[in-house]
């Protein structure tokens, strides 16, 4: 065990010594960051487009589109300008003296950014949506909005019904289930689903990102002959058990600043939403459900890839053999996505007997509570499995560790629970 | 009582025998030369001694244990093809190594310092091993195997790479860890080397041990060597006394050098006196001993060492 320790913390400092952990740590949250800072960035950049009205339908539909850009109390979507040159008399009039003003290069605070002709229509009216900025559609979706909520009430205005009677005919709607605490299902009910697809996911980056530290670190040793000197004073249970561990505490220190992070902006913006989040870990027995298959998945996947990089003498090689694990693993990515709406589909449940895809797939369905039976198989299922290929890995390991030459396909399939019987 | 005792052991991995029933001891405090030609199984011999590969037959026991695992705290190893962490320093290094050796980390940081200290490497303690040259990273790996003080400390070709100023040095160090009571193992491709540390050499050849004792009975394998310069002949020599083969180096201006070798236990004053009665214009003669070189090319049948 002393030396097991040792390994993992020389494999822990090593990794924590290196700019790219650090890049690691703080790029994610620092990226993350910029998707939710950089549209504000462009939207306070961004000067506040100016717009004309213009009505040619004696509905007097300025006033509700104005107010709906500019609402009181909201930062306004748009200025409202008088139209240039205005009133026109036709369509075609306010089209031959606005066009050309959308074309001039005048100064961003008295240049006009779009217009709107509205022009009746038979019984209804036609917008005529003019704008520099042909790429954005949110103004455009605010203005027929508007023009639609004037007409519809003017409609039934004329027909004598008050707009108000029609909102209260639909029906308000809510959503009750057994398994929400209150019976009536909040969004803290929703989130176990989320809470799992999340566990789910984080373990899917956990494996990605440990397969290359490990299948890395094994290499190195192995090209150095370092692998030997460990040979000769660790076993190799001590020598992988070791690294697994390592690259554990390393990424375990990524994911643990990464979520401190997170936890920290969920703490500032919404209080409750954080607590309810604790809550779905500490009711049920959440957090060992999530351990239990968080450690078994890490297990059986760091296993595999100390045993691989043992065969390994370049990344090229590693590379090869890292392919197809990553097609494996995108299988679990996809349904682990449809297990967080539907955690009891019959094909879930199936896949989650499947040991590669097992912690995934258990992760994903812990919204439904599973029965312990299932918990319980699967369990033992992924256990007995990473036990195993344990087994079957120590006598691999060495093979391909005093192994040289080439990724030996014949060699690692030989070494495969080969106990030294000489 | 022997530091190392190898039994009969044989290894063979499908129809290809690496190592065939070789036996030897080496007694506690001696310095063993590992000597043979490429492929002639000292590396899967020196992986059973370490029990990093077990035999398919026979019996090694290492420091008294039949498990080189209990012992393996005792043991220091230095593989042929060597590196080190490059980013780590040598004092980390040789620190981690000592570590897994059961020595605790400040101890073993203690140890690594004096060790670099004593071998000219002070200045280069706490600087990345990437930045040391190839023979620094080389000195800093053969320390790696003495910091946890091992009673047996088995080298791999760790003459190579070093220059010869390094390597008096490291023969200087093999002698004082051999005197501080550590059994040593080496191999080498240089017999000087072997010749010169040496308590018992061990030749292996195909598998097989084809010499085991000391560097005086090795060389006594080889055929001592009568050398003749003169203006004539090998076949002027045919017939000498005692002398089994000859071979003859053309020089300049009809010169030759004849090197005569004689049988096993032949004076060579006979045959020196005979050369000189058939009146052979000899103008140089010499009497050459053989060395471990000499003995290494009789013993392993030639090949490279």
């Amino acid at each position: 065990m002393r030396r097991l320790l040792r390994i993992a913390r020389r494999e822990y400092l090593a990794y924590i010594r290196t700019p790219g952990f650090w890049l690691s740590l703080l790029l994610l949250p620092v990226g993350l960051s910029m998707i939710v800072i950089a549209p504000m960035a462009v939207d306070h950049a961004t000067p506040i487009p100016r717009i004309a009205i213009v009505d040619l339908t004696g509905q007097h539909l300025e006033g509700p589109v104005a107010y709906a850009l500019a609402p009181p109390g909201a930062p306004p979507a748009a200025i409202v300008v008088p139209a240039p040159g205005g009133p026109f008399a036709s369509s075609a009039a306010a089209r031959a003296h606005l066009e050309p003003l959308l074309r001039s290069a005048a100064p961003e605070n008295v240049r006009l950014d779009a217009a709107a002709i509205i022009r009746p229509q038979g019984a209804s009216v036609t917008v005529d949506f003019w704008t520099r900025n042909v790429v954005a559609g949110g103004l455009e979706q605010t203005v027929s909005g508007a023009i639609a909520d004037a007409v519809k009430n003017a409609r039934l205005k004329a027909m004598g019904v008050d707009p108000k009677t029609l909102d209260a005919m639909s029906p308000t709607v809510s959503l009750y289930s057994p398994k929400a605490a209150a019976g009536k299902v909040e969004l803290k009910d929703r989130l176990p689903a989320v809470a799992g697809l999340a566990m789910g996911m984080l373990l899917l980056m956990v494996v990605l990102t440990g397969a290359g530290m490990l299948l890395n670190s094994v290499m190195e040793e192995k090209t150095s002959r370092i692998i030997e000197v460990l040979l000769s004073s660790a076993s190799v249970p001590e020598i992988m058990g070791g690294k697994i561990l390592g690259v554990a505490a390393v990424t375990g220190t990524i994911l643990f600043f990464w979520m401190s992070i997170a936890g920290g902006l969920v703490a500032v913006r919404s209080p409750q939403t954080l607590a309810d989040l604790a809550g779905v870990f500490l009711q049920h027995g959440h957090w060992a459900y999530f351990i239990l298959y968080f450690t078994g998945g890490y297990l059986m996947f760091a296993t595999l890839y100390v045993t691989v990089g043992a065969f390994c003498e370049t990344s090229r090689e590693a590379q090869t053999l890292l392919g197809p694990m990553m097609i494996v693993m995108t299988v679990p990515a996809m349904f682990m996505i449809q297990g967080a709406s539907h955690p009891d589909s019959p094909l879930l449940r199936t896949l989650a007997w499947v040991p590669l895809f097992t912690p995934f797939m258990m992760a994903a369905r812990a919204a439904t509570d599973p029965p312990l039976w299932e918990i319980a198989g699967t369990a033992a299922v992924m256990f007995g499995v990473t036990g195993l290929e344990l087994w079957l890995a120590v006598p691999a390991f060495k093979a391909g560790a005093l192994a040289t030459g080439r990724f030996d396909v014949r060699l690692f399939f030989a070494s495969l629970g080969r106990r030294q019987k000489g | 009582m022997d530091a190392l005792a190898v039994e009969g052991v044989t290894k063979r991995y499908g129809a290809f025998t690496a190592v065939d029933d070789v036996s030897f001891t080496l007694g506690a405090g001696k310095i063993l030369g590992f000597l043979g030609p490429n492929g002639a199984g000292k590396t899967t011999t020196v992986r059973m001694i370490l029990g990093l590969v077990a035999p398919t037959s026979g019996r090694v026991r290492v420091l008294g244990e039949d498990d080189p695992a209990r012992v393996r705290d005792q043991i220091g190893f230095l593989p042929e093809e060597r590196g080190l962490y490059r980013r780590m320093t040598p004092v980390q290094a040789i620190g981690f190594l000592a570590s897994l050796k059961g020595v605790a980390a400040p101890e073993g940081r203690r140890r690594a310092r004096e060790l670099l200290v004593a071998n000219g490497l002070g200045d280069f303690a706490d600087k990345p091993i990437k930045s040391l040259s190839k023979g620094m990273a080389q000195k800093v790996q053969i320390l790696s195997t003495l910091a946890h003080k091992p009673e047996l400390v088995i080298l791999d070709e760790p003459f190579s790479g070093l220059d010869p100023a390094n390597q008096q040095a490291l023969e200087d160090l093999i002698r004082s860890v051999a005197a501080g009571g550590a059994t040593v193992i080496f191999s080498t491709h240089v017999m000087q080397h072997a010749e010169r540390l040496c308590d018992q050499v061990l030749l292996m050849a195909r598998g097989r041990k084809v010499f085991d004792g000391t560097v005086e009975a090795a060389k006594s394998s080889a055929p001592r060597t009568l050398l003749l310069e003169g203006r004539f002949d090998a076949h002027a020599l045919e017939g000498l006394p005692g002398v089994a083969e000859l071979t003859a180096t053309p020089g300049v201006d009809g010169v030759n050098l004849i090197s005569a070798a004689l049988t096993k236990g032949a004076p060579a004053q006979e045959a020196l006196r005979e050369a000189f009665a058939r009146g052979l214009d000899i103008r140089r003669f010499e009497l050459r001993e053989p060395q471990l070189h000499d003995a290494f090319l009789v013993l392993t049948g030639g090949g490279d060492s």
